[in-house]
C-alpha cells in the first residue's frame, strides 16, 4: 500500500463513517481517562474492522504489512481532526513495536491483534520513585523462581496502569547500572500487582504508582535476552520518536488552528507565528526521522533533537492558547475551557516525560557535538 | 520549485565539495571569477535546490563573499528585463522596510541594500507606486547615490542605494510584479538562510572546539552542564532551521515556507551567537579570534528580508488570513 493511496483511503473512510466518529473532545468527559479509553476502544475497533488499524504492522502479528509510515499517517489523519485523543492513540505505538520485536512469537501472535482491536491497553513500568532520569539506578528485582521469575518493587508514572491488561516491566536480574536489567511482559491481573492512580495537576487520573509484591511471571514472558532489558528500553524510547511524535504534532497543529479565530492584532499574530514556526521546525525535522523509520532504521541520538523540538513546540502552542483565549484557561469552567485547561496542563509535562529535555540535551552534547561527558 | 531538476548524489557531493573548497580558499573578485569558470549560474538554472544549499552554506561557513546572491535574485526577473541579467543588481529593502521605496507617481524616494553587488550599471528595485507594487530600473544617472556600507560586518560586500527624487523606468507592474517580488524574496530568503546556517555552523564549531580544550576547575568546560546545554540549544536551533530550509523546496506554499525557513535561520543565528559567544567568553570577544566575523555575518543577514523578530508576525498574519494551519509537506 502506497502512502498516498493509504492517506486518501483513510480520509475517504473518515468522511464516510464521520457520523459515528464523534470528536474525542466531545465524546468524553474531559476529566476521565476511563471515558477517553472507551472512546479510543470504539474508534480502534471500527478502524480494525475496516483494516486501517492493521496497516504498517507485519502480517505475522496480525497486521497487513506495509511501511510503519502508514501508522504515522493514520495517527495524523485522526488526531488532526481530534477524532482520537493523542495520548490514548499513542499507547499501542509506545509498546507495540517492542513486544512485536522482542516477545515470544506465539505470545505475540495471540495478544497483538487484541491490542490493535482496542481490547487491551498496555502500560510501561520503567521509572521508579528513586529512578527517573537515572533509569539505570532502578531497584525493582526479578528473581528466579522455579522455571519463571518473581518480581518485587515499585514503579512510578505508569500511565494508565489501572486500565491496562499488560505492562512492560524493567527489573534487575543482574549487577548494577544499566547492565543486568531485563524486560518482562507482565499481566496486570497477576496476584501481587497493584496499580494506585495518581492525579495530575489537571486532576486527571493519568498515571499510577504500581507495586509488585512477589508477582510471579512465567519464563516465556522475558522480552529479548536476559540482562539485555536496556536494549528493549532504548528500543521503546526510539519508537516514541516515530509515529507518536508525528501525530502529536498534528494534534498541536489542530489546537493551533482552533486559536486562529481568537487572534487579531499584531501581537497575537506574532505569537501564533512563533508557535507555528517551532511546530514547523519540528515537523520538518521529524519528517526525515519518519522517512528513516520507514526504511527500517531505528532512530539514534539524532532523535533527541526531535524530542527537544516537539516539547518546545508543545508548550509554545498551549502558552499561546492561554494568552489568546484570554482567561478561559484560568477562570472559565465550561467543558470547552476545561478541555483547554487539561491540554495546557498536560503540555507542562512535555519537557519531562519520555526523557527530560535536560537528558536529551546531554545526549546531543555528547553524542552529536562530541563534548566530553560530565565528570 | 518542486519540478526543478536535480543531480545524483555523487555529483551533488562532488559539487558541494568543489564549491566549499572555492569558498574556503577564495574571496571577493577571485571567488567570483572561479564561480564563473565553474559555471555556477548554469548550475543554478538547472538544479537550484542543489546549487543554492551547497554554495551559500559554504559561503557562510567560510565567511567569504561572492556576487552569487545576485544570480539567485535575478533569476525570477530575467524574462522581464530588456538587458542581460549580468548588467543588473537587485536592490533589497533596507533593514526593517517592506520595499525599497514609495512614489505617488511623481517623486520616487528610495533606500535599499545591494548585497554582493557586481560591476553593473542597472539597479532593479521593488517599490510601492501609488500603493501598488512595481519593479523599477535605476541607473547612476537616475539620481541615486550609492555608498559602500561598513557597518557591523564590513566584509559583507554591501552597498546602500538611496535617492530622494529619482527618475526610474518601469520594468514590471501589476500582478506580475507582485509574483516576481514573491519569487525574488523567497529565493533570497532561502539563499540567505543557508548562508546564515553556514555561519551558525562555524560559530558552533568554534565554541565546541573551545569547550573541549579549555580547562577550568580541572576539567574541560564542555563537561559542565551549563555549557553543554547552551551548545545543545544552538545545535537544536540549527537543525530546525536546516530542516525547514531543506523542506522549503518541496512545500506546497513556497512563499510561506521561505518566510519560515528565513525566520528559523535568523532565530538559530541569535541563539548560536548568544550561546557560542558566552562559551567562548573573553577570547571570543577579541578582534583576533574569528568568532565575531561569523556573529556579525549571521546577525546582519538575519535583518535582511525579514528578521527573526519581524517574520513571525508576517507568518501569523498569513495563518489568520488563510484560516488554517498548513501542513506544507506530507509524509
Amino acid at each position: 500500500m502506497e502512502v498516498r493511496e493509504f492517506r486518501a483511503g483513510v480520509r475517504a473512510w473518515i468522511d464516510e463513517v464521520g457520523e459515528s466518529l464523534v470528536p474525542a473532545i466531545e465524546d468524553q468527559s474531559v476529566e476521565s481517562v476511563a471515558a477517553q479509553l472507551n472512546h479510543q476502544r470504539r474508534v480502534q475497533r471500527l478502524l480494525y474492522d475496516a483494516g486501517w488499524m492493521r496497516w504498517g504492522w507485519p502480517a505475522r502479528i496480525g497486521g497487513l504489512g506495509g511501511s510503519p509510515i502508514l501508522r504515522a499517517v493514520l495517527g495524523e489523519e485522526l488526531t488532526c481532526r481530534a477524532l482520537v485523543h493523542t495520548t490514548s492513540w499513542s499507547m499501542h505505538e509506545v509498546l507495540g513495536p517492542a513486544v512485536a520485536e522482542f516477545g515470544r512469537p506465539d505470545i505475540v501472535e495471540d495478544i497483538f491483534p487484541r491490542l490493535l482491536r482496542g481490547e487491551e491497553f498496555w502500560c510501561q513500568g520503567f521509572s521508579e520513585p528513586d529512578a527517573g532520569s537515572d533509569l539505570g539506578s532502578m531497584r525493582t528485582t526479578a528473581r528466579r523462581h522455579g522455571d519463571g521469575w518473581v518480581i518485587n518493587g515499585e514503579k512510578l508514572w505508569t500511565s494508565w496502569a489501572h486500565h491496562a491488561t499488560r505492562c512492560i516491566v524493567l527489573a534487575r536480574t543482574g549487577g548494577t547500572g544499566s547492565r543486568g536489567i531485563s524486560a518482562f511482559l507482565v499481566d496486570m491481573d497477576t496476584p501481587g500487582v497493584t496499580a494506585s492512580p495518581l492525579e495530575t495537576m489537571a486532576g486527571v487520573d493519568e498515571f499510577c504508582s504500581t507495586s509488585f509484591v512477589d508477582a510471579e511471571v512465567p519464563a516465556e514472558r522475558l522480552l529479548g535476552e536476559l540482562d539485555a532489558g536496556w536494549r528493549v528500553a532504548q528500543f521503546i524510547l526510539s519508537c516514541e520518536r516515530g509515529p507518536i511524535f508525528w501525530q502529536r504534532g498534528a494534534w498541536l497543529a489542530h489546537h493551533l488552528g482552533l486559536l486562529l479565530d481568537a487572534a487579531g492584532d499584531g501581537r497575537s499574530a506574532s505569537a501564533l507565528g512563533e508557535a507555528y514556526q517551532l511546530l514547523w521546525a519540528f515537523r520538518a525535522t521529524s519528517k526525515s526521522t519518519q522517512d528513516r523509520i520507514g526504511t527500517g532504521d531505528l532512530p539514534g541520538p539524532e532523535a533527541s533533537v526531535d524530542k527537544i523540538m516537539i516539547a518546545a513546540a508543545d508548550q509554545a502552542v498551549f502558552d499561546v492558547a492561554r494568552d489568546l483565549l484570554r482567561g478561559d484557561i484560568e477562570t472559565d469552567d465550561t467543558a470547552r475551557s476545561r478541555a483547554w485547561r487539561r491540554e495546557w496542563a498536560y503540555s507542562r509535562a512535555a519537557t519531562i516525560y519520555g526523557g527530560t529535555s535536560e537528558i536529551q540535551k546531554d545526549i546531543v552534547a555528547s553524542r552529536l557535538l562530541g563534548l566530553p561527558r560530565s565528570a | 520549485m518542486t519540478e526543478t531538476q536535480t543531480i545524483d548524489a555523487a555529483e551533488r557531493a562532488l559539487m558541494a565539495e568543489t564549491l566549499s573548497g572555492l569558498a574556503e580558499d577564495l574571496d571577493g573578485p577571485e571567488l567570483v571569477a572561479a564561480l564563473d569558470a565553474f559555471g555556477f549560474a548554469d548550475l543554478l538554472a538547472e538544479a537550484p535546490r542543489d546549487a543554492v544549499p551547497a554554495l551559500f552554506t559554504a559561503l557562510g561557513r567560510a565567511g567569504s563573499m561572492s556576487t552569487s546572491l545576485q544570480d539567485v535574485l535575478l533569476q525570477p526577473l530575467a524574462e522581464y528585463l530588456p538587458v542581460s541579467t549580468t548588467e543588473c543588481n537587485v536592490v533589497l529593502p533596507g533593514i526593517g522596510a517592506d520595499l525599497v521605496g514609495t512614489t505617488d507617481g511623481h517623486v520616487l524616494a528610495l533606500r535599499g541594500l545591494v548585497i554582493g553587488a557586481r560591476p553593473a550599471p542597472t539597479f532593479l528595485a521593488p517599490v510601492a507606486m501609488r500603493g501598488e507594487l512595481a519593479w523599477v530600473g535605476l541607473q547612476e544617472f537616475s539620481g541615486i547615490a550609492t555608498r559602500r556600507v561598513e557597518g557591523l560586518d564590513p566584509a559583507l560586500a554591501m552597498t546602500e542605494v538611496t535617492g530622494v527624487d529619482v527618475a526610474a523606468d518601469l520594468v514590471v507592474t501589476g500582478e506580475r510584479a507582485v509574483a516576481v517580488w514573491d519569487a525574488v524574496a523567497t529565493a533570497g530568503r532561502l539563499a540567505l538562510g543557508y548562508q546564515i546556517l553556514g555561519a551558525v555552523g562555524a560559530m558552533i564549531d568554534l565554541a565546541v572546539d573551545h569547550a573541549r580544550s579549555r580547562v577550568q576547575f580541572g576539567r574541560p568546560i564542555g563537561s559542565f552542564q551549563a555549557v553543554r546545554n547552551r551548545l545543545a540549544d544552538a545545535h537544536v536551533a540549527r537543525e530546525g532551521a536546516a530542516a525547514a530550509l531543506a523542506s522549503a523546496w518541496d512545500a506546497d506554499d513556497a512563499h510561506l515556507a521561505g518566510l519560515l525557513a528565513k525566520s528559523l535561520a535568523g532565530r538559530a543565528a541569535r541563539i548560536a551567537a548568544t550561546h557560542c559567544q558566552q562559551v567562548l567568553a573573553g577570547i571570543g570577544f577579541t578582534a583576533e579570534h574569528p568568532f565575531h566575523r561569523f556573529l556579525a555575518r549571521a546577525l546582519v543577514l538575519d535583518s535582511v528580508l525579514g528578521s527573526a523578530t519581524e517574520l513571525p508576525e508576517v507568518i501569523g498574519a498569513q495563518l489568520i488570513a488563510a484560516g488554517s494551519i498548513p501542513r506544507l509537506v506530507d509524509l
